[in-house]
């Protein structure tokens, strides 16, 4: 019975279809005044990260300029390459935006060989006239969260599903994949983590991959183990098994690029805070740019705390509820990183 | 019972005797029948996904998203639109013959090399790190080009052939399954060679893990503006697959390197080594997976990179759709690199998943594949009218 109501049903869409009921070509390109291109990276969308970071953008884009988009995800990083050139040779594409440093060495030689067409790329700088680069101050956000979490493991504090073990100082850094970029993260929050408390114990590891949650979460144990009650992580989706890790041991978190307290809500009540990213607000600047025609080609923009490229932002399930003197004292250090009284490294001593 | 028993039989009889031209458009049946199956799964999906622009609306029923006939036709498009999706797809198709050729190799003389992608990884970057090394030494024209490229081709065949080799010892002296060591092979090759890149031959001004660019001497003459592709290549990779073909007819050592594979006990009592054989098979199947990584690094990446496309797992697919025949190979290539790039196309301009798409692909193997499947099942079991049980599931 079911199986024939659902075959009228198509038998109906059919005849529907050829009645005239085509919405539209379902392409969207060629309607609106500008079109964007943008290429992912590896991890893809639904990483409640970093990418749905840059689509969240593209989507702002959308719904306040005339605009359209098509996206493509690559599955492995060879794949970016062929699909950077078929946006680029396409003429009703105005700015094709590539997401994430692996881009960088396809886009050099994309961008010169497609001249006329306009690129952006996030996370590395691209020197030619027709790519803006937007690149983060990741260390100077990350200083802020290592200090919040040196300042936690301090004082005895319970809140949500975590507390603090007050005996031991000893805070935890879960990283993807070893590059510079990571490296930044971790500099930047070793050196917060010793701006509040001397001495202390940074716990680190890599997990060498952006996409094995099992990984990250089997590190963190270990760390929580040897008495950590803070881990931050710059992993991407391997971040997922540290969250886990946390709730499990009843201890805290810190997300990564985008506010994870509300995008990976289930683990809220141990996400202290995010390092936050605003990989958005670049996709959005860069189109903002083409469709106001102020493309300024071959410009790098560098976004820190003073920019609001980067910020540390409570979870949400812990404003208003860290001690008066934590919240103060961040405040004051991220002034004195913006007015340059404080100077965060971008590499690790030991590498 | 016995009645669907002996109409069993006889569909497996006519399957097994079916001529050429008999098969070939049971294959044609086939892919139209994936399509139009594909066409009402992308349709019906359609439905239960949310998008901007929904194609048509049905009362009581809801938006459906995507358009089958689009998609088939961007598929299309995207393949053999434009002399530059020509070449994207002929690319794809060079590199798959090679990846396919391998896996056949090895699978003529009844050895399973999984282990393509591996020798593939390490003979790239081999030939990245031997073109990068020769760049500087030769003439920036044509006679360097005819230098470095075979000299990178010859780096990537030495490589991948020693990566082969090791299954092959192992399997000949040691009696190690070779489906399992190449597969254990595949992430140790992947392992070193991104330590070697990670930390020795690699561009450290890069945040990615890579080579730096090959020099231009070294890469393929595109036959195409605009797209990575060469006929030089193309050729190269049918002249290996009619050489495979006459060395398995034609040759001697064609006929002992598979009757060692396939009854070893049998090779050794007419005066055959096979152990050795079996090394052979290994080395030369893993040398072409290791031409398959030079002809992706000097035609279409220009560089060693992590994260190289699964060529060598699709060679596994091309291979066994071809029944493993290299000729067959080139048209199975042709196939996948078709829905490679097909594929592709849809991935940027229309909304559809490419989970969707995948599933689109694999209907159309599965579809296509399965009669041969069939007709090979049958002819093992002695199906048809003048097989002999136990051909051991080769094929003309």
């Amino acid at each position: 019975m079911r199986r024939r109501t659902f075959l009228t049903s198509v038998g109906v869409g059919a005849t529907s279809g050829l009645a005239g009921c085509l919405v539209n070509d379902g392409n969207g390109s060629g309607e609106a005044d500008v079109t964007i291109g943008i290429v992912y990276s590896t991890g893809g969308l639904g990483d409640e990260s970093f990418n749905d970071m840059a689509n969240a953008g593209v989507e702002q884009a959308v719904s306040e300029f005339d605009i359209a988009y098509e996206d493509a995800e690559p599955e492995e990083v060879g794949d970016m390459n062929e699909m950077q050139r078929q946006f680029a040779r396409q003429e009703d594409i105005d700015l094709v935006c590539c997401i994430g440093f692996d881009h960088q060495t396809d886009l050099e030689q994309n961008a010169a060989e497609f001249s006329d067409q306009q690129f952006m790329i996030v996370d590395s700088t691209v020197d030619a006239d027709n790519v803006i680069s937007y690149v983060f101050r990741e260390h100077e956000g990350s200083f802020l969260v290592g200090q919040l979490a040196g300042m936690l493991t301090e004082i005895e504090y319970a809140h949500g599903g975590g507390e603090s073990n007050p005996d031991e100082s000893v805070v935890g850094f879960v990283g993807g994949r070893e590059s510079s970029l990571i490296e930044r993260f971790e500099a930047g929050y070793i050196a917060g983590a010793e701006h509040a408390v001397e001495g202390i114990d940074v716990q680190r590891a890599y997990a060498g991959s952006f996409n094995d949650s099992s990984t990250g979460q089997e590190i963190a144990n270990g760390m929580y183990n040897d008495g950590a009650d803070v881990v931050y992580h710059s992993a991407g989706n391997t971040g997922g098994g540290v969250f886990e890790s946390a709730q499990s041991n009843g201890r805290f978190a810190i997300g990564v690029d985008d506010d994870q307290s509300i995008s990976s809500e289930s683990f809220s009540d141990v996400i202290v805070a995010s390092m936050v990213k605003r990989v958005d607000n670049a996709v959005y600047e860069s189109i903002q740019s083409v469709v106001e025609d102020s493309f300024e080609g071959g410009t790098t923009n560098d976004l820190g705390l003073e920019e609001e490229g980067v910020a540390a932002v409570i979870g949400q399930d812990f404003e208003g509820e860290l001690p008066e003197d934590v919240t103060s004292s961040l405040e004051e250090s991220r002034q004195q990183i913006i007015d340059g009284e404080i100077d965060v490294p971008t590499t690790t001593d030991d590498s | 019972m016995s009645g669907l028993r002996d109409r069993l039989a006889g569909t497996l009889d006519r399957l097994v005797d079916a001529s050429p031209l008999e098969r070939l458009l049971i294959s044609v049946a086939s892919l139209v029948f994936a399509l139009v199956l594909g066409a009402v799964l992308i349709f019906v999906s359609g439905f239960v996904a949310t998008c901007n622009s929904p194609v048509v609306f049905i009362p009581g029923v809801g938006y459906g998203c995507y358009n089958p006939i689009e998609v088939y036709s961007t598929m299309l498009q995207g393949a053999f639109g434009s002399p530059i999706s020509l070449g994207q797809t002929l690319q794809e198709t060079t590199l798959l013959l090679f990846t396919g050729l391998s896996v056949a190799v090895a699978f003529r003389a009844g050895l399973f090399n999984i282990g393509t992608q591996g020798q593939m990884v390490l003979g790239a970057l081999a030939t990245a790190v031997t073109v990068l090394w020769l760049g500087p030494f030769v003439p920036n024209n044509a006679i360097g080009t005819i230098v470095v490229i075979p000299a990178g081709i010859a780096a990537g065949a030495v490589v991948g052939g020693f990566w082969g080799m090791i299954p092959g010892v192992m399997k000949a002296y040691a009696d190690a399954h070779e489906v399992i060591t190449t597969i254990m092979l595949n992430f140790i090759a992947t392992a070193i060679a991104f330590y070697l890149v990670n930390n020795h031959v690699g561009d450290p001004s890069s945040d990615s893990v890579l080579t730096e660019t090959i020099p231009a001497v070294a890469q393929f003459p595109a036959a195409i503006d605009g797209s990575r592709f060469s006929f030089f290549a193309l050729g190269a990779g049918l002249l290996v697959a009619i050489g495979i073909t006459l060395l398995y007819t034609q040759t001697v050592i064609g006929y002992e390197l598979r009757t060692s594979g396939i009854q070893e006990t049998a090779a050794e009592y007419s005066g055959v080594n096979a152990e050795r054989n079996i090394v052979t098979s290994m080395t030369l199947s893993g040398a072409l997976g290791g031409v398959a990584g030079a002809m992706y690094v000097m035609m279409a990446q220009y560089r060693w990179q992590t994260g190289i496309p699964s060529l060598g797992f699709d060679g596994i697919a091309v291979s066994i759709l071809a029944g493993n025949n290299p000729i067959g190979i080139i048209p199975t290539s042709l196939l996948f690199g078709t829905l490679k790039s097909g594929s592709l196309a849809i991935n940027l301009s229309l909304g559809v998943p490419t989970e969707l798409v995948e599933v689109i692909q694999g209907l159309i193997i599965l579809f296509i594949a399965m009669p041969e499947f069939f007709r090979l099942i049958g002819k093992r079991s002695g199906f048809g009218s003048d097989t002999p049980a136990t051909s051991g599931g080769e094929q003309a």
